[in-house]
C-alpha cells in the first residue's frame, strides 16, 4: 500500500474504530475488571476484590451447567433445522420456479419480525392454537401446550428460532447458488451427471464460503439468544429452557450478584469464541478455489 | 484533475469531522436533556423542571398518564411516565440506577427492597405532603422519612357471591368440598395464574404471616435453623396446594388475564387476588363479588399491608428534586391529585387527608378489615431478594407440572430452594 492510500486508509477507519473501542473493546476491559470483585449493584455499596472466587462460585453452580446443557442442545438442534431449512429453501426458490420471488418473500419475512415479538406470537400460538388444533384433530399426543413440558419447551425455541433464520440463511445460500457458473452445470449436465451428483459434486463445494458465513450465524445466533427466549418462555418452566445469556442476566439483575455474573459473561464470551473460531476454521479449509 | 481531487478529499474530511462533531454534540444534549428545560420562568407562574416517574403497577398504567396529562394542564408542568414494568420492574429499576439514569420518582415495595435502594432516597423527612401520612405508614429508613405510601392493599380469596359461601371455605375440609361440588358442576374452584407473585409469592405469605414473629421466622429460615416442612402453618398450605393442583384447572395454563377474564364470566369462583385486580373487573355490571381470608391454620384474616411508596432519586438534579417535591405535594394535596388517588388508581389511601369513600368491594372489603385490625401483614416483602420469581416459582410450577409430587414433597422442595437463594 502506498503512504498516501494508508493515510486515507487511517482516516476513513478511524470513525468505525472509535465507536468500536469505546462501545465493544473498554466496556469488555472494564467487564473483566468486573469478574474479580464482588458487587451488588448499588453505586454507594462496597465492592471488594475478590480474586478468583467468583470463578470458583461458577463451578459449583449446577444451574449454570444445566443452562450450558440446554445451550448446547438447542444450538445443535438449531444448527442442523436451520441450515438444512435454508438451504432446502434456497434450491428450490432458484429452481426456475414462477412464484419463487413471492416465495423469497415470504421465506424471508419472519426475520423481519424482532425477536421478542415473535416470541411472543409464537406463544399464543403455542398455548392457544396449538391447543385448539389438538382439541379439533384428536391428536393431543402432539398438539399440546408445549410451553408448560419441560422437554418440549426447548424444542418450542428452535422452531421459532429456525422459523426466525432459516429465510435469512436463504440468502445467502441464494448468493452463493448464483455465484455458480451455469456452463459448469451444464457441461456436468451434457456429461451425463444426474441431479443429485450435480448437487453434491459441484453445488456443495462451490457453496462452501456460504456454508462458513451460514454456520457461523447461527451457531453464534443460537450461542447468544436471549430476546426469543425471553419471550416465548422466560427460561421456563422450571429453568428447563435457561440459557447461558439468560442464566447471566439473572445471576446479575435476579439475585443482584455483578461479579459472579460478569464472570460467567466472561467465560461464555470464551466458549462462543472458541467454538465459532473452530467451525471457521474447519469449514474455511474446505472451502474450493474455482 | 489533481486539483479536484484533492478538493475532493478535503470536502470528505471536512464532511467527516463535521459528522464527528455533531455526534458528540448529540450525546451531550441527550444525556443533559431530561432536565435542562430549565427553571426558566416565561410567564408568572414558577415553571419546574421536567422529571420522570417509574412504577411497578401495570394497573394503574393508564390512570397515571391520565393523572399526568391533568398536572400538564393545571400547573404547565411536565411528568414523563415510563412505561411500567410488572415483574421485570427491579430489574430495570436496577438498570437505569446503575447507569445513571435513574428516574426521578420512583416505586419501591416496603421491606427488604425499601433497604435495598436506600442510598438512593432523598430525605422527605421536611416535607410538606408527609405530615398527612397515617401513623406508621410511611417508608422510613434510619429515622428519616423517604417515601410516601401509595395506599393500602390487601389480598385474600376474591369470590362470586352468586357461585361461592364464605361460610363454606372456613377450614381445609370445607375448602376442599367447595372445591370439589365446584368441579362437579364444571365451575374452576380456585384459580391460581402462572405469573410469579400470583402463582405463589401471595398465597405463600399468609403461612409465613401467621407465625408469631414473620421477620424472625424468616431470619432463622435463612440461616438454615428452622424448616417449613417441619412447620404446621406450611403443612396445611401444602394441603391447600394439593387440592387446588388436584381440583382446578393448571396454573401453569392460567395467564393474569385468562385468570381475571374466566371470574368475571363465572367460569371461576375464586381468585386468589387482591383488590389492585378490580380494575379488571370493572366493566362488568352484574358481578357481585367480595373478598375472604385464605383459611390456612384457621387465619380468618386479610393480609394487608402498604406495598411499598414513591421515593425521589437523590442523585436527580436539585431543581429536578424540587420538582418532584411539587408533583408529589400536588398529588397528595390537591384535589385532583386525591381524587386520582382514590378513583382512578383505586388506592385505599393511608393519608389523614384523603377521604376513602366510593370505594369499589374489594378495597371496601380491605378498608374494613384495617379499621377493624384483622389483618396478617405482608411477611413476603422480606424475604430475600428476587427469591420469589427466581427459586420458589419454578418449584411451584415443577408442583404444577409434575403430577407425582405430594405437597410433602414440595416444602421440602421450597425449603431446599430458599437454603440455595439465602446463602
Amino acid at each position: 500500500m502506498k503512504r498516501k492510500d494508508k493515510f486515507w486508509f487511517g482516516l476513513f477507519t478511524m470513525p468505525l474504530f472509535i465507536i468500536f473501542t469505546t462501545v465493544v473493546i473498554i466496556p469488555f476491559i472494564i467487564g473483566v475488571a468486573y469478574s474479580f470483585i464482588s458487587w451488588d449493584g448499588i453505586a454507594s455499596n462496597p465492592k471488594v476484590f475478590v480474586g478468583l472466587d467468583n470463578y470458583v462460585t461458577i463451578f459449583h453452580d449446577e444451574r449454570f451447567f444445566s443452562s450450558a446443557r440446554h445451550t448446547l442442545e438447542f444450538t445443535l438442534l438449531a444448527l442442523v433445522s436451520v441450515n438444512l431449512l435454508g438451504l432446502a429453501f434456497s434450491l428450490l426458490v432458484t429452481n426456475g420456479l414462477r412464484t419463487s420471488k413471492l416465495a423469497r418473500t415470504f421465506f424471508f419475512m419472519p426475520n423481519l419480525i424482532g425477536g421478542l415479538i415473535l416470541g411472543y406470537i409464537w406463544k399464543f400460538i403455542f398455548t392457544d392454537g396449538f391447543k385448539f388444533l389438538g382439541g379439533k384433530t384428536g391428536l393431543e399426543e402432539i398438539f399440546f401446550n408445549w410451553l408448560i413440558s419441560p422437554r418440549f419447551a426447548l424444542y418450542a425455541l428452535v422452531i421459532v428460532f429456525t422459523w426466525q433464520m432459516a429465510g435469512y440463511t436463504m440468502i445467502i445460500y441464494i448468493a452463493g447458488i448464483q455465484g455458480i457458473p451455469d456452463e459448469l452445470l451444464e457441461a456436468a449436465k451434457v456429461d451425463g451427471a444426474n441431479w443429485w451428483h450435480r448437487l453434491t459434486k459441484i453445488t456443495f463445494p462451490l457453496l462452501m464460503p456460504s456454508f462458513t458465513i451460514c454456520l457461523f450465524m447461527t451457531l453464534s445466533g443460537a450461542f447468544k439468544i436471549y430476546d426469543v427466549n425471553l419471550s416465548l418462555t422466560n427460561g421456563g418452566p422450571v429453568h428447563s429452557t435457561e440459557m447461558f445469556a439468560m442464566n447471566i442476566f439473572n445471576e446479575i439483575f435476579g439475585y443482584g450478584r455483578y461479579g459472579v455474573g460478569q464472570a460467567k459473561a466472561i467465560l461464555f464470551f470464551l466458549i462462543v469464541a472458541l467454538v465459532t473460531l473452530t467451525q471457521v476454521i474447519i469449514t474455511k479449509k474446505k472451502e474450493v478455489q474455482m | 484533475m489533481k486539483r479536484t481531487k484533492r478538493a475532493f478529499g478535503f470536502l470528505a474530511m471536512m464532511v467527516l469531522i463535521a459528522s464527528l462533531v455533531a455526534c458528540g454534540g448529540k450525546t451531550s444534549n441527550d444525556s443533559a436533556d431530561s432536565g435542562s428545560d430549565s427553571p426558566k420562568t416565561s410567564d408568572g407562574t414558577e415553571k419546574q423542571a421536567k422529571i420522570s416517574l417509574f412504577q411497578s403497577k401495570v394497573e394503574i398504567a393508564e390512570a397515571l398518564e391520565k393523572l399526568a396529562n391533568k398536572y400538564k394542564e393545571e400547573t404547565g408542568n411536565e411528568i414523563e411516565v415510563w412505561g411500567s414494568a410488572g415483574d421485570a420492574y427491579m430489574t430495570q429499576l436496577q438498570a437505569k440506577l446503575a447507569a445513571k439514569e435513574g428516574p426521578t420518582i420512583f416505586s419501591v415495595a416496603s421491606g427488604a427492597e425499601t433497604e435495598k435502594f436506600k442510598s438512593y432516597y432523598y430525605d422527605m423527612s421536611n416535607e410538606d405532603y408527609v405530615k398527612n401520612i397515617a401513623p406508621h405508614m410511611a417508608l422510613e429508613v434510619d429515622g428519616k422519612i423517604v417515601g410516601v405510601p401509595t395506599g393500602v392493599e390487601g389480598f385474600g380469596l376474591v369470590y362470586n357471591k352468586s357461585l361461592v359461601d364464605p361460610k363454606d371455605v372456613t377450614d381445609l375440609a370445607s375448602f376442599t368440598k367447595t372445591m370439589e361440588s365446584m368441579k362437579a358442576k364444571g365451575i374452576n374452584g380456585l384459580s391460581l395464574s402462572q405469573e410469579a407473585y400470583f402463582l405463589v409469592g401471595h398465597i405463600l405469605n399468609t403461612p409465613f404471616a401467621l407465625q408469631a414473629d414473620p421477620q424472625a421466622f424468616i431470619e432463622k429460615l435463612n440461616k438454615g435453623e428452622v424448616k417449613m416442612a417441619d412447620t404446621k402453618e406450611f403443612q396445611e398450605f401444602a394441603k391447600f396446594m394439593e387440592v387446588i393442583k388436584k381440583d382446578s384447572v393448571n396454573p401453569m395454563e392460567v395467564t393474569y388475564d385468562t385468570q381475571m377474564g374466566d371470574f368475571a364470566t363465572g367460569k371461576t369462583a375464586m381468585v386468589h387476588q387482591g383488590n389492585w385486580s378490580y380494575g379488571m373487573l370493572a366493566d362488568y355490571d352484574n358481578l357481585d363479588i367480595g373478598m375472604m381470608p385464605l383459611p390456612i391454620a384457621g387465619n380468618n384474616k386479610l393480609s394487608v399491608d402498604i406495598p411499598g411508596g414513591w421515593v425521589i432519586n437523590n442523585g436527580a438534579k436539585p431543581e429536578e428534586i424540587k420538582a418532584a417535591n411539587a408533583f408529589l405535594n400536588w398529588l397528595y394535596t390537591s384535589e385532583t391529585g386525591k381524587n386520582a388517588i382514590v378513583k382512578e388508581f383505586k388506592f385505599i389511601p393511608a393519608m389523614t387527608n384523603i377521604e376513602a369513600d366510593g370505594l369499589d368491594p374489594l378495597s371496601q372489603a380491605v378498608f374494613e378489615a384495617t379499621k377493624s385490625g384483622q389483618t396478617i401483614p405482608w411477611a413476603m416483602n422480606h424475604f430475600p431478594e428476587g427469591i420469589i420469581v427466581n427459586d420458589l416459582t419454578p418449584v411451584t410450577a415443577d408442583f404444577f407440572l409434575n403430577a407425582n409430587m405430594t405437597g410433602e414433597q414440595y416444602l421440602k422442595n421450597l425449603d431446599a430452594a430458599w437454603a440455595k437463594a439465602a446463602k
